[in-house]
């Protein structure tokens, strides 16, 4: 370790102009881990259940785009009516995209529904459980329908690579796949602040988190609103998973991996904060760009899982959140 | 003793089964303790079996001592595990916390096995050599068996005596209401330390018994998987009951091999196992061992109240 720091520093000339690439590619990065983180917080903040199935949910949304797209694609080229017409203006993907959204929103929606409001009055352990059974058999459906080969997720566009500035060496370059990733979340962002901070739905969501038991007192039906959050936060997730499946490859494991980046993301930001999530996802990004090259490979693995160790055995409550630990 | 002839009926290929039931005995009893027993959510399981088993595969691969040597040393690595795995918890970390946290720590053990190859192989894994015991070889899956049995019977005699203690009966109370428990003047931060140290010890003889069993060990063998396994060995037998444990290691351990057998079903374990959390979750909280207190009151926990 102090061998590879001090090669760092006497490499220092020679590493400095790589920065501004890995900054930015890790924000493209980052900016996938905060719709993830961003999605698993919406659940959180509505029904104060962490949902450990969420990358296997999200890994879901990336296979439905794939299955959906050659139903769509059949579809349009049959039709010659008017409405064959219209359709002939929409790209396959975008409606490909749509209908996924909306297949993980009924699946959420079912999910909290079935299995998860039944027993949301149990102990947690039964209801962290329930979400990594229902993770896993999604997951084991997936494999072993999809499993056997390398699938490769219909491209919606070229790839294309654009150089942002360069400036006396300083150069950076950013693909089209990650620029519209980072539009999209934004824009993703900027919908929920405003649909949690601005409107009526947003303020029920808000009550039903301080208490359930007062909410319901009031007049809210809170299943309902709570297998509505269900379903959005399992469309964000979706969303999230096509993007990763346009920036990896389609694989059934995927869910563990995402699940761990989310929550560190979570934890560093605080748990049931909006834009701690993002900020946090965007931190982690960086951190495992800029480590990864500076100190070691191994730290782009490794990164999320001490974030979190180390955030919660020094600051439990992240960033911005409210608590975390017992007192006694 | 109808266990001993078991032997006598099985091939290898069956009798190799029960061992690995054997273990996974062991592996859920304790994971009981921490999750069934102090009512915790942690994931650190498979952190402690691979721990217990690279610990094994390391003495007897580069000290060259003999398996049942490394037998209580591996559970003892297992238990220093254990209480590092309990840190977090001491600081006030619970609930879905201590799970993530967890999460991590296992995932952050098979980071480390793969990139330390000097001492446990790395991605290519570990080969462990024929057990040994007093000198002699155990070549086949029968030998181990009977050696296996010996310990599995010591360890959970010795865990329910244990549980039936003091320090049972404190555990529950944790799991029931830490701050009345605390309030009780049971020292809450002791017993944490104390439940996850001894389900590493008991988990880690579990891996040294595994590192013997399969005789090579990969970083893959020690995933995530590994834990949902646990997780359902533990779920569908019981929260928190030994018989429980016991009966789910069998059944659990028993279903991929009854799945081989139906072409249809080949590579449906994960779902299966899946499917089968969510209905226990759903009908049978108290899982497979409530059925059977109800057919008979003998089977019924005297340790363990809701």
């Amino acid at each position: 370790m102090i061998e590879q720091i001090q090669s760092v520093l006497t490499n220092w000339d020679a590493m400095l102009p790589v920065l501004p690439q890995l900054v930015v590619s890790g924000i493209a990065i980052g900016m996938l881990y905060a719709l993830i983180a961003l999605s698993m917080t919406i659940l959180y903040r509505a029904t104060t259940v962490v949902n450990f199935g969420h990358g296997d949910l999200v890994m879901l949304g990336a296979y439905a785009l794939f299955i959906l797209m050659p139903m769509v694609t059949f579809n349009i080229a049959v039709e010659s009516s008017a409405l064959g017409l219209l359709a002939s203006f929409v790209p396959p993907f975008l409606v490909a995209l749509i209908l996924s959204l909306l297949v993980l929103f009924a699946m959420g929606y079912i999910i909290h529904r079935v299995f998860i409001w039944p027993i949301l009055k149990g102990p947690h352990l039964s209801l962290a459980l329930m979400a990594i059974a229902i993770g896993y058999a999604v997951r084991g459906v997936i494999r072993k329908e999809y499993g056997k080969e390398v699938l490769q997720m219909p491209r919606p566009f070229p790839e294309q690579e654009f150089e942002l500035f360069n400036w006396g060496g300083f150069g950076t370059y950013m693909t089209l796949d990650e620029m519209i990733f980072c539009g999209v979340v934004i824009v993703m962002l900027l919908i929920s602040y405003i649909v949690f901070s601005k409107t009526r739905f947003g303020r029920i969501v808000q009550a039903m988190f301080q208490t359930q038991r007062g909410s319901s007192l009031v007049g809210i039906n809170v299943m309902h609103y709570n297998n509505l959050i269900w379903g959005v936060g399992c469309s964000l997730g979706a969303l999230g998973g096509v993007m990763l499946g346009l920036a990896l490859a389609l694989d059934p494991d995927v869910g563990v991996w995402t699940l761990l980046r989310g929550f560190a993301a979570m934890t560093l930001g605080g748990f049931g904060s909006l834009y701690g999530a993002v900020i946090g996802g965007l931190i982690i990004g960086i951190l495992e760009k800029v480590l990864g090259v500076f100190i070691s490979t191994a730290f782009i693995e490794i990164t999320c899982y001490l974030v979190i160790i180390l955030v919660l055995l020094i600051r439990p409550k992240g960033l911005f959140g409210q608590h975390a630990t017992l007192r006694i | 003793m109808l266990a001993l002839a078991l032997p006598l009926v099985l091939n290898q290929y069956l009798q190799y089964v029960v061992n690995l039931m054997l273990v996974y005995i062991l592996v859920s009893v304790g994971f009981n303790i921490v999750v069934g027993n102090l009512g915790q959510l942690a994931f650190s399981n498979v952190a402690f079996f691979g721990i217990g088993a690279y610990a094994s595969g390391i003495l007897t691969t580069q000290l060259g001592m003999p398996w049942w040597l490394t037998v209580v040393p591996a559970g003892f690595c297992g238990a220093l595990a254990g209480c590092a795995a309990s840190i977090p918890a001491l600081r006030g970390v619970r609930l879905f916390y201590l799970a993530i946290m967890t999460l991590a720590f296992g995932e952050l053990m098979r980071w480390l096995y793969i990139r330390t190859p000097g001492l446990t192989g790395g991605s290519m894994g570990l080969t462990v050599p024929e057990p040994a015991v007093f000198g002699w070889m155990l070549t086949n899956e029968y030998q181990k068996f009977y050696v296996f049995l010996f310990i599995v019977v010591v360890v959970v005699i010795a865990t329910s005596r244990l549980l039936e203690s003091r320090i049972g009966r404190a555990f529950l109370a944790i799991k029931n209401d830490e701050n009345a428990a605390a309030a009780m003047g049971i020292p809450t931060g002791q017993y944490f330390l104390l439940a996850f140290a001894l389900s590493g010890f008991v988990v880690g003889i579990g891996g040294s018994m595994y590192a013997a069993l399969v005789g090579h060990l990969s970083p893959e063998d020690f995933d995530l998987i590994q834990v949902i396994l646990h997780f359902a060995i533990i779920m569908v037998g019981g929260l928190g009951s030994l018989i429980g444990s016991i009966l789910g290691s069998i059944l659990i351990t028993a279903t991929p091999e009854v799945i081989r057998h139906f072409e249809w079903l080949v590579g449906s374990e994960e779902w299966i196992f899946g499917v089968a959390i969510i209905v226990v979750i759903l009908f049978l909280p108290r899982g497979l061992s409530s059925l059977l207190a109800k057919v008979n009151p003998i089977f019924k926990d005297r340790y363990y109240r809701d």
